[in-house]
């Protein structure tokens, strides 16, 4: 179970302050699917960031009673500088997993080849996407944030996201963040919707889908 | 009991690989790799050296020059890489604050340890050379050095752990941090010993912790030869509220920064 006691978020820059979410409270429980819906600047990234532990809530709190991914997206996770191989190598030591097993599945999941031994920073989006998975995959969490990143992948890489998340590990709770309607309706059992800093919880996907679009 | 345990498992096995990866990304696998931050120090220490024997003559209040000069700037060598490589530290690693059990703490502990390892490696291997060629004493007392390099290195760290979130929050810190490295040498001891200062000078000295570790660290080189003035109690209870202030202000720091 993952906790989220009335959060509020600020960003601040000079004088300017941007009040990103202003009271969100709901609880993710195990094998939860939720869907996170919301135009662009509504607050989605903000919310996975701080559930998983990246920022912290100006108030409010997250408590975690499970464990919980790094939110797989775009950015973040990753020493640039360093090669795919060696920043799987620093992931299993932080995470204490055995780096033989992980490197195994790190190569048959993202299918990079010899690009694993170039710098994570000249990747494209894509093969960040298929590295940032593979490696959470291969931890095990009990709960995944995912901020977008499915999208970016080619069709083999979503028909394997999909065989990973809601086939073999149908067992844990999983927070995606989508633009991609279809996706939530498809796969999640539960929905936010965010809009101005607040947040509804709505148990039926397809009520949840049709607010969003008429946002 | 249990979970600071475990929590404090976390923690080596982070501050380990933390340390693997700086190795890694600053010197990487060509060449002399690892060997390079032992290369400044020494070439820094032993020209300056060089210079101060020219000028002053091989020995000066009994103690050899080149001697007295590789024990002062070895250490300030590690200093100003300590605190110079403070500034911005959080910023430029915060793609790892991904990964919750990483603390911003964790950064400048590992900073800090590297140039406290690479630096002791550069005074050994300093010496030993130098004993060779018998233009070094041979270690008097190899514990009050120790005790010494750990007095002056703890406080150095307790001043990074100030430095880096001040430098996160302020762009004037920023760019004050290396200047604090220039303020901090005649506070430092490098240049010379309190025995040979005033008592009443040698009295303020003792607020600095830096130079009761250079003189513990001189006295268990040169030995009974110069007479040592030192505080450790002193010298370990600035160290610790510097520490104190530090932890709080990189909490403080850490729940405001925006980790993009």
């Amino acid at each position: 179970m993952i906790d989220c006691r009335n959060i509020h978020m600020d960003y601040r820059n000079g004088s300017l302050t941007k009040h990103v979410l202003r009271g969100v409270d709901f609880t993710i429980n195990p094998r939860d699917r939720i869907g996170l819906l919301g135009r662009n600047g509504a607050g989605k990234s903000t919310l996975i960031r701080l559930i998983g532990g990246v920022e912290i809530p100006t108030q409010g709190k997250v408590v975690r009673k499970m464990t919980c991914s790094w939110p797989l997206g775009f950015t973040g996770g990753f020493q640039g500088s360093l090669t795919g191989y060696d920043n799987a190598r620093f992931i299993a030591r932080i995470y204490n997993k055995p780096y033989e097993q992980m490197r195994g599945f790190v190569e048959d999941f993202t299918e990079l080849g010899t690009s694993l031994r170039m710098p994570v920073k000249i990747y494209s989006s894509g093969m960040r996407a298929r590295l940032a998975f593979a490696l959470s995959l291969a931890i095990e969490f009990d709960c995944y944030l995912i901020d977008e990143v499915i999208m970016v992948g080619d069709k083999n890489f979503q028909d394997k996201c999909k065989a990973e998340f809601f086939e073999k590990r149908s067992d844990r709770a999983l927070l995606l963040a989508s633009h991609s309607v279809d996706l939530v309706q498809q796969y999640c059992n539960r929905a936010i919707v965010l809009h101005d800093g607040e947040a509804q919880i709505i148990d039926d996907v397809h009520e949840a889908v049709s607010l969003y679009n008429a946002l | 009991m249990a979970s600071v345990q475990d929590g404090f498992r976390v923690q080596v096995r982070v501050i380990q690989a933390l340390t693997t990866r700086e190795l890694m990304t600053r010197f990487g696998r060509q060449n002399i790799g690892f060997l390079w931050i032992m290369v400044e120090p020494l070439l820094f220490a032993g020209l300056v050296g060089l210079v101060w024997s020219f000028l002053r003559g091989p020995e000066a209040y009994g103690l050899s020059v080149l001697a007295f000069v590789v024990t002062g700037y070895v250490p300030l060598t590690f200093l100003r890489h300590s605190f110079g490589r403070s500034a911005s530290i959080f910023v430029a690693n915060s793609a790892l604050l991904y990964h919750r059990q990483i603390k911003v703490f964790d950064f400048i502990l590992v900073r800090v340890l590297i140039e406290a390892i690479g630096t002791m490696m550069a005074f050994v291997f300093a010496a030993i050379v130098l004993i060779f060629f018998d233009l070094f004493p041979v270690p008097q007392n190899v514990g009050s050095l120790l005790a010494g390099w750990a007095i002056y290195a703890f406080f150095v760290f307790s001043i990074c752990t100030i430095l880096a979130p001040l430098s996160e929050v302020s762009e004037v810190v920023e760019k004050l941090v290396p200047i604090s490295v220039y303020i901090s040498i005649p506070f430092s001891g490098v240049f010379n010993l309190a025995s040979w200062t005033p008592p009443n000078i040698r009295e303020a000295l003792m607020w600095s912790p830096m130079v009761s570790g250079m003189e513990l660290m001189r006295y268990g080189v040169f030995g009974d030869v110069i007479t040592p003035y030192y505080d450790v109690s002193k010298a370990l209870g600035i160290s610790l509220v510097c520490l104190l202030a530090g932890l709080i202000l990189c909490r403080r720091v850490r729940r405001m920064m925006s980790v993009q």
